[in-house]
């Protein structure tokens, strides 16, 4: 039989054992659920209120509608306008709350009229509607003393608006994308990783790891369950993903930046590369412990090197992913997982950059299994306490 | 044929096999006995690439075993081990798969292994579910699903009760009849002589003793001999240097005699010394075979953990 069916064997027992348990189906199911309310749950609670009814007593001046809408657009504020036959039936309409406020201007704009609140004005409506109705009455003023309105309108033409370091497309979008990207790669290889380590620890502590031994190489059951309780983080990664970008799209305000479609896939690509780095090592570092306590402890290191480089990404990156820390981190194979995909929802790094990341993380990997495989080969039936990394190596010399 | 040949392996300064050379032929049972330390375990697990040996090899079929010709073999640990919250036929199926069976055909032998353990509705429970009998079972199981030319069961009997050892005998007869090379240790010995034909005894991490029961008995340069003679003091043994005595009380005497005795003389001087009422000449017990064979030059004790 040949090897490769031997992890396939292993990698499907796990894949079979953990996808069908309890604790995976429902914690998959709880937090697709809160991404989806995370984008759903402000869009049913604000999104209805960006638009101010405001009703406008007839007969009105001429324009007014638009100067309301026009000058409630330069202040990003939209505004629904009903008419009122007279000004009791908006009054009417206010009392009920149909409408925020209430403009009662007379036809000839011989006065600037009336803007009716039901209990208090709202400033905002308020600088609105001035400006709409001061802006008719200065043209009526301006046009019937004979100014031309060609000139009138030249005249009224606002200053060309100029930013001097106008933010990228979709920056705050980006921003949020970034981090949401370094969190799951976080979650993914801490909860995954720590399978494999607590999966070894159990096969030794069960003391089926000697059964299992006499059959598969102690390499080919490392990779095997490596690979199997990767598909599964996969497959909740891609759940995951997909389920926020899909509550993004239907979410109108939020849009997603043009970033997006690759941000999504490095972040495939480098939960795979993280994972299994980071698996692998835990997996080794299980084969030398005997009980879960010491596994922990065993850990330890592992750990830190993931939070350090998590913190890197997002302190040092998301402040300026051009940064030397940052290029740093993108060829260093323990923060890279965590960087790239970081720079790349930023729109900050080059397909150069990412080419070689993924060369030396896959180097690295490579590094790792041969040097850990024949660790967790010296280990993995060494029951008695904890085991040093060196008696390991040596005891597995081939 | 499976051939250990010369197999070393220290563990630090622990000399854990020193030079072990046995066979196990197909179709025979061997009893692999041997002080605790001795170096059982570490032979089986040398078998099974388990344990690297320093020096030496296993042979299977006049070639080195490698991980092709061990999916042949069949294994059940000291150390009982499965996992513990799989389904017990998931788990057989999974471990007829690993030896190389497919799907379908690891499924039927599955089945048929169950049924034989009389565990055919347990299928879909999880093994801790099952009582510790009957995990038992399921790892005797897990060793034969794949119905291998070659069995090591390291103390296959410790632990189990009575119907649990008659089940466990009667596998292994049956395997051995059906072609399999089967290696057991235990320290029953009155099991093994009932069970195996062959036995391997190993001491210090050296075969001290090795072939059939008979031919070790044969070997054996001693007799048991029982005696009772009525109305006589014991006086008649005295003074013959090939003659042991292992107890006595009364008329009733235990030797142990030298192969070289010759019977007629002793039967004649038992007879003149009173009435005799009982005479019973025998080749030793496997117990006393094992004590012999295992009995240290410099009787100090054999290394601490040497397994």
């Amino acid at each position: 039989m040949s090897r490769g069916r031997s992890i396939l064997l292993v990698a499907r027992r796990e894949v079979l054992e953990r996808g069908r348990s309890r604790g995976f189906i429902f914690s998959m199911l709880f937090t697709t659920a809160i991404i989806i309310g995370s984008f759903a749950l402000p869009a049913i609670l604000l999104g209805g209120d960006d638009t101010t009814r405001l009703g406008i007593v007839q007969p009105a001046p001429a324009g007014l509608d638009q100067a309301i809408t026009a000058t409630g657009g330069v202040l990003d504020q939209d505004f629904d306008i009903v008419t009122y036959p007279d000004r009791t039936a908006g009054q009417r309409a206010l009392a009920a709350e149909e409408v925020a406020a209430v403009v009662a201007v007379p036809e000839d704009l011989s006065s600037s009229g009336e803007l009716l609140f039901r209990r208090e004005a709202e400033p905002a409506i308020q600088g609105v509607v001035n400006a709409a109705v001061a802006s008719l009455r200065v043209n009526e003023v301006l046009t019937e003393a004979g100014v031309d309105p060609g000139a009138l309108a030249a005249a009224q033409t606002p200053p060309t608006i100029r930013a001097l370091e106008p933010p990228e497309e979709g920056a705050d979008a980006q921003f949020l994308i970034a981090n949401i990207g370094a969190v799951l790669i976080l979650i993914g290889v801490f909860s995954f990783g720590f399978t494999v380590l607590t999966g070894v620890v159990e096969e030794k502590q069960s003391r089926v790891m000697e059964v299992v031994l006499s059959t598969v190489l102690p390499r080919d059951l490392l990779m095997g369950k490596v690979l199997g309780i990767g598909l599964l983080g996969l497959v909740q990664l891609a759940v995951f993903v997909v389920a926020g970008l899909v509550a993004a799209s239907l979410t109108q305000d939020f849009e997603l930046p043009t970033t997006t479609p690759g941000a999504a896939l490095q972040l495939v690509l480098w939960f795979i590369l993280g994972y299994t780095l980071y698996s692998t090592a835990l997996g080794v570092l299980g084969a030398l412990a005997s009980r879960m306590e010491e596994a922990s402890n065993a850990s330890t290191p592992v750990t830190m090197v993931a939070m350090v480089s998590y913190f890197v990404a997002i302190f040092a990156v998301i402040n300026d992913p051009r940064s030397v820390v940052a290029v740093v981190a993108t060829f260093v194979p323990v923060s890279a997982p965590m960087v790239v995909p970081m720079r790349a929802a930023l729109g900050a790094i080059t397909l150069i950059e990412v080419v070689v990341a993924v060369a030396v993380t896959v180097l690295a990997i490579y590094a790792l299994f041969v040097v850990g495989g024949r660790v967790y080969s010296g280990a993995a039936l060494q029951t008695a306490g904890r085991m040093r990394l060196r008696d390991a190596w040596r005891s597995a010399g081939e | 044929m499976l051939e250990v040949i010369d197999l070393s392996k220290r563990y630090g300064r622990v000399v854990a096999l020193d030079g072990a050379t046995f066979t196990a032929r197909p179709g025979r049972i061997v009893g692999f006995l041997g002080p605790n330390g001795a170096g059982k375990t570490t032979t089986m697990r040398c078998v099974f690439g388990l344990a690297r040996a320093d020096r030496g090899e296993v042979r299977w079929r006049g070639e080195r075993v490698d991980r092709q010709a061990r999916l042949r073999f069949g294994y059940m640990p000291e150390q009982r081990g499965l996992y513990p919250r799989m389904r017990v036929a998931e788990q057989l199926g999974y471990f007829a798969q690993q030896h190389g069976m497919g799907g379908a055909a690891a499924g039927a032998a599955t089945a048929r292994w169950l049924e034989r353990m009389g565990l055919a509705d347990r299928a879909k429970s999880k093994l801790e579910e099952l009582s510790h009998g009957n995990q038992q079972r399921i790892q005797l199981a897990t060793a034969l699903v794949h119905d291998p030319e070659l069995l090591v069961l390291d103390e296959p009997f410790s632990g189990l009760d009575p119907l649990g050892t008659a089940t466990m005998t009667e596998v292994i007869r049956e395997r051995a009849a059906a072609g399999v090379g089967v290696i057991f240790s235990s320290h029953q010995l009155d099991l093994v002589e009932d069970v195996c034909e062959d036995v391997v005894i190993i001491a210090r991490g050296r075969i001290v003793a090795a072939g059939s029961i008979d031919e070790l008995r044969a070997a054996s340069g001693r007799r048991h001999l029982e005696v009772e003679v009525v109305g006589s003091d014991g006086a008649w043994i005295d003074g013959r240097p090939d003659i042991q005595v292992l107890e006595q009380s009364g008329g009733r005497t235990k030797l142990l005699v030298d192969d070289s005795v010759p019977l007629d003389e002793l039967l004649s001087a038992a007879r003149r010394s009173g009435e005799l009422r009982r005479f019973s000449y025998q080749p030793p017990r496997l117990s006393e075979l094992f004590m012999e064979a295992v009995a240290e030059p410099e009787a100090d004790m054999a290394p601490e953990g040497a397994r």
